[in-house]
């Protein structure tokens, strides 16, 4: 029986992730809910791996942090993307959709 | 972008406590935010915990995985690992202190015989712009040193000293100092300027110069009382007044020359200043900038042929050869250091063997807690991060020892007073030498650790497991690391053996060679006549003959003397004609050592006569002149001669027909070294001696009795004669002997000693492995004994693996030793780098060695109790 998820590829999570943060700052938990809304659940993202993620753009300057408050008024790690993140999301999100393009060009007519 | 990074990663360092609150916070916060969206769902609180749990994977993995994302982990963990490995290796002090030590001897002794390269080869030269300095391969003469500065065109500046001793009569008992003969551009050449006064001024350095002197700091302390208002005071040297006008900063002293006073050649030698024969200057030279070494030897050899244009008589033969100062001054022990520094390396690398499968065989017994570590979810390369913290660790406390060790040694070497090091007080431990000790320790640890760490990782550890589980029944399991490091440090051993080996046998060849004396029971000591108050031969004469009778009138003592002792690095050289034969061109006669003595000089220094006679007392002044000449003379300049009857004189002489007459022929001295060839030399009497300038001698004294009080009765019977004159350089003959090996001795004993070290180690490292095998093994053992295998059968099979691993090791050793000690060729003498006696002897000293230090674990497998061995499941 196939399974109802698919794991992420390797190195997707980034652009996953800038993804969801190009439309609004959200804190660590919203990322990992958006991410599975969007995907109808078809993607699976172990919680836990979002957060080196997430630091690892931070450093990267990619994205920032700010704290701020929650929808249910509790403390809450904002994350929003930099000028340095929008421009890295625009690059990636060009180079996956050749990609995808691509493999599936080759699927359909090989 | 790196900016960015770099103030991250330190907000994270320096932040440290606020950075780990934040990140609880923000897992906290998702776990929470998630816990509460099941609950709304409807869960039962159990299967929330259950399902949160699960999604989000390991929390304390996560919070690693986002430290290591933020970069702060690198330093954190470090100093976790540092802590972790400290404690660790303080809950295992047998094996920190093998390891430590193990180490600390190589780190060791690399570190004393780095600091005598570094202090010998390294270390700039005390002199400003030292890369421009040259010295001249020939002495010179004074006029010629002055001619060539004129006449070239590549050097700034140029100059020459001659040492000469001198009798400083102040106060108390006289002393014999080193005088300085300079020419005024020695210290413009050298770039040092005086600490009090002033250097000797071109228009003082002349003939009929004043007599001035400039103190070296040592002499200014030690026998001006340190004055500060020295300058103008005079000082008696040699019965002249000289006047100091400077005194020489502490850390100056010249290239290769030991100075107490520096005075001109004009006032201190007026005789040799204009004479162009006397070649007895070193002359040093500064190249003007831009010019390189090529062109400032061809613009000198262009001065060098003028001259022997100019002056046949006694320039004839030039050729001066210029090398770079340093090149002179370290060229000789380059080679013997270079080689002493690669075989310390050997032993370094020896000792990291050792350290390795130490770190293995550590790693197998920890191997439970490696696994417990593994399934609590340490990542494969934070263990092995750990892993190398703690080699490392031991390596830098292990370099720390060894830098404890290495102070130690240096002294030791300092105490075996080798020639290159005969001028050094202290083998100083500067910045570099510490580098040197970090950089090798670290690397070490680093390297060393990751050789095992990285074989762990490829399955030696589970090999290793499963031999401890018992589950093989074939029992063949080998670590390959293990077998490559025992197989290289045998090779490597045998290399340092070869070597040793090799250095031992030319030692023990020159310490056989017939010096052509008998050195037991003789002393020596040197002393000079003042040139003021024995101006003239006869007068020198009868000093000498009355002095020896006063000592011969000793009971139990017989004493000659002679002009300058063997082995003591002095003679005077004069070219020779013999009657009969034709002269050659004018300075191209051939050249002896001349030798003055008195007294029965051959009989004290037992010293054999083949043909003719030895002096007599009739030989003597106003008689008809003699000499001795030594076989070499007769084999080179009198072949096929009856050489006794034999007439020569100087070429050129005064009177061309005042011939010496050979009477009698002696057996070759070893003048200039053991390891030196013999020169024609002639002996004749001090009492017909033609040239007042030579006015030393050294008396040699052969006692039947050891010689405690004769020195001082000797003294006395000196100073009783003329009390200005003071004795030096007393030492026995065997002292002389001794000294002139002391280079070849150092060398061996170093050699030595490290390839002791070497098959040390090795034979640990093989001790280790045999005894590991037992250990593995001792089940399997105990079935094979139980089934009624022989002690051989037991002994094979623990030892057949360390035997094969031997020979390979020993075999790839010679291998090496014949590739490698063709570098000691220089160092060895009269023996070949490949002479198979040695290398073979060295080979089953090592196969011996080894075999023994296999068989030692070994036999204990032979005592293990089949029931034991059994239980022990």
């Amino acid at each position: 029986m196939p399974s109802r998820f698919i794991d992420l590829p390797q190195g997707t999570l980034d652009l996953l992730i800038l993804r969801t943060l190009s439309l609004e700052p959200l804190h660590g938990w919203a990322v990992s809910e958006r991410i599975q809304q969007i995907s109808s659940d078809v993607l699976r993202v172990q919680q836990g791996s979002l957060y080196p993620a997430l630091h690892r753009l931070e450093r990267r300057g990619l994205i920032k942090a700010r704290w701020g408050t929650s929808e249910n008024n509790r403390k809450a790690k904002f994350y929003e993307l930099t000028k340095a993140g929008r421009r890295e999301f625009e690059i990636e999100q060009d180079a996956w959709q050749k990609l995808t393009a691509a493999v599936s060009q080759i699927l359909e007519t090989a | 972008m790196f900016l960015h990074d770099l103030l991250f990663r330190l907000r994270a360092l320096m932040r440290h406590p606020a950075v780990e609150n934040e990140l609880d916070d923000e897992l906290r916060f998702h776990l929470e935010q998630q816990t509460d969206k099941y609950l709304k769902s409807g869960m039962s609180e159990a299967e929330v915990k259950r399902r949160v749990r699960l999604e989000f994977g390991g929390l304390d993995k996560v919070k690693d995985d986002c430290r290591e994302a933020r970069g702060v982990s690198l330093v954190e963990s470090l100093v976790q690992d540092l802590h972790y490995s400290a404690r660790t290796l303080l809950h295992s002090p047998a094996f920190t202190a093998c390891a430590v030590l193990t180490l600390a001897l190589g780190i060791g002794a690399n570190t004393a015989i780095f600091s005598v390269v570094n202090t010998v080869l390294l270390n700039p030269l005390p002199y400003s712009n030292p890369q421009e300095l040259l010295a001249a391969r020939q002495n010179e003469a004074l006029p010629n040193l002055k001619d060539m500065q004129q006449r070239t065109n590549s050097f700034a500046s140029s100059g020459g000293v001659n040492i000469t001793l001198m009798d400083f009569t102040g106060k108390g008992e006289p002393v014999r100092v080193h005088a300085a003969l300079v020419d005024g551009g020695l210290f413009t050449t050298l770039g040092v300027q005086p600490m009090l006064g002033r250097w000797i001024s071109a228009n003082e350095d002349v003939k009929g110069g004043p007599p001035n002197v400039v103190a070296s700091y040592a002499f200014w302390r030690d026998f001006l009382g340190a004055d500060p208002d020295v300058l103008g005071r005079t000082i008696r040297l040699s019965d002249n007044s000289f006047t100091v006008i400077g005194v020489m900063p502490k850390n100056f002293a010249l290239p290769r020359e030991l100075a107490d006073v520096f005075v001109s050649l004009w006032t201190g030698y007026p005789e040799a200043a204009p004479e162009r024969g006397v070649h007895f200057m070193h002359t040093y030279w500064r190249l003007k900038p831009g010019v390189g070494l090529t062109q400032a030897q061809a613009d000198i050899a262009q001065a060098d042929r003028r001259l022997a244009e100019e002056f046949p008589d006694t320039e004839r033969e030039r050729g001066t050869l210029l090398i770079p100062l340093r090149e002179l001054l370290v060229g000789d022990v380059r080679p013997a250091l270079l080689v002493l520094f690669g075989a310390v390396g050997l032993v370094l690398l020896i000792a990291c063997a050792n350290f390795a499968m130490l770190l293995m065989a550590r790693a197998v017994t920890r191997q439970r807690e490696l696994m417990i570590r593994v399934s609590l979810g340490a990542r494969n390369s934070r263990l092995i991060r750990q892993r190398l913290t703690e080699s490392t660790l031991i390596a830098l406390v292990g370099g720390a020892v060894g830098l404890l060790a290495a102070k130690a040694g240096t002294t030791l070497l300092l105490a075996l007073k080798p020639a290159e090091l005969h001028h050094m007080d202290a083998i100083p431990m500067d910045v570099r030498v510490f580098m040197f000790v970090f950089a090798i320790s670290l690397l070490t640890g680093l390297l060393f650790g990751l050789l095992p760490a990285w074989s762990a990782a490829r399955g030696d550890i589970a090999e290793a497991l499963r031999e401890n589980a018992r589950t093989t029944t074939t029992g063949v399991s080998r670590s390959p690391l293990r077998s490559f490091l025992v197989t290289a440090e045998l090779a490597l051993a045998l290399i340092l053996l070869a070597g040793a080996g090799l250095l031992i046998k030319g030692f023990l060849r020159l310490r056989s060679v017939d010096p052509g004396f008998n050195s037991s029971n003789v002393i020596s000591m040197y002393l000079q006549l003042p040139g003021t108050r024995y101006p003239n031969i006869p007068m020198q004469t009868n000093f000498r003959r009355e002095l020896l009778a006063r000592i011969n009138a000793f009971p139990g003592v017989e004493a000659a003397m002679i002009t300058d002792l063997p082995l003591a690095g002095n003679f005077v050289g004069h070219r020779v004609v013999i009657d009969g034969v034709p002269t050659t061109a004018v300075g191209t006669e051939p050249m002896a050592q001349v030798l003055s003595v008195m007294g029965e000089y051959f009989g004290v220094m037992q010293i054999p006569i083949h043909a003719g006679r030895a002096f007599s007392a009739m030989d003597r002044e106003g008689q008809p002149r003699v000499a001795i000449v030594n076989e070499t003379f007769v084999r080179q300049l009198l072949p096929g001669q009856n050489p006794i009857g034999s007439r020569i004189n100087w070429a050129r002489a005064d009177d061309p027909n005042d011939w010496m007459t050979i009477i009698g022929v002696v057996s070759d001295v070893k003048h200039s070294g053991l390891n030196q060839p013999v020169d024609p030399a002639i002996y004749q009497p001090f009492s017909q001696n033609d040239e007042a300038w030579r006015k030393w001698m050294t008396l040699v004294i052969r006692t039947r009795v050891p010689v405690a009080g004769v020195i001082e009765d000797v003294k006395k019977q000196v100073w009783s004669l003329d009390s200005q004159i003071p004795l030096s350089d007393i030492q026995s003959m065997d002292d002389l002997l001794a000294v002139s090996l002391a280079q070849e001795r150092f060398n061996m004993l170093l050699l030595g000693s490290f390839a002791v070290l070497a098959v040390v180690l090795a034979g640990v490292g093989i001790y280790g492995m045999v005894a590991y095998r037992v250990n593995q093994r001792t089940h399997e053992i105990g079935v094979h004994m139980a089934l009624g295998a022989q002690h051989r059968d037991v002994l094979r099979l623990v030892m057949k693996d360390a035997v094969k691993l031997g020979l390979l090791g020993i075999t790839l050793g010679l291998v090496g030793a014949i590739a490698l000690t063709r570098v000691m060729v220089s160092l060895l003498f009269k023996v070949k780098p490949t002479d198979p006696v040695t290398l073979i002897g060295v080979a089953l000293l090592l196969a011996a060695v080894a075999m023994l230090a296999g068989y030692i674990p070994a036999r204990r497998a032979l005592s293990v109790h089949p029931m034991t061995a059994l239980r022990s499941e």
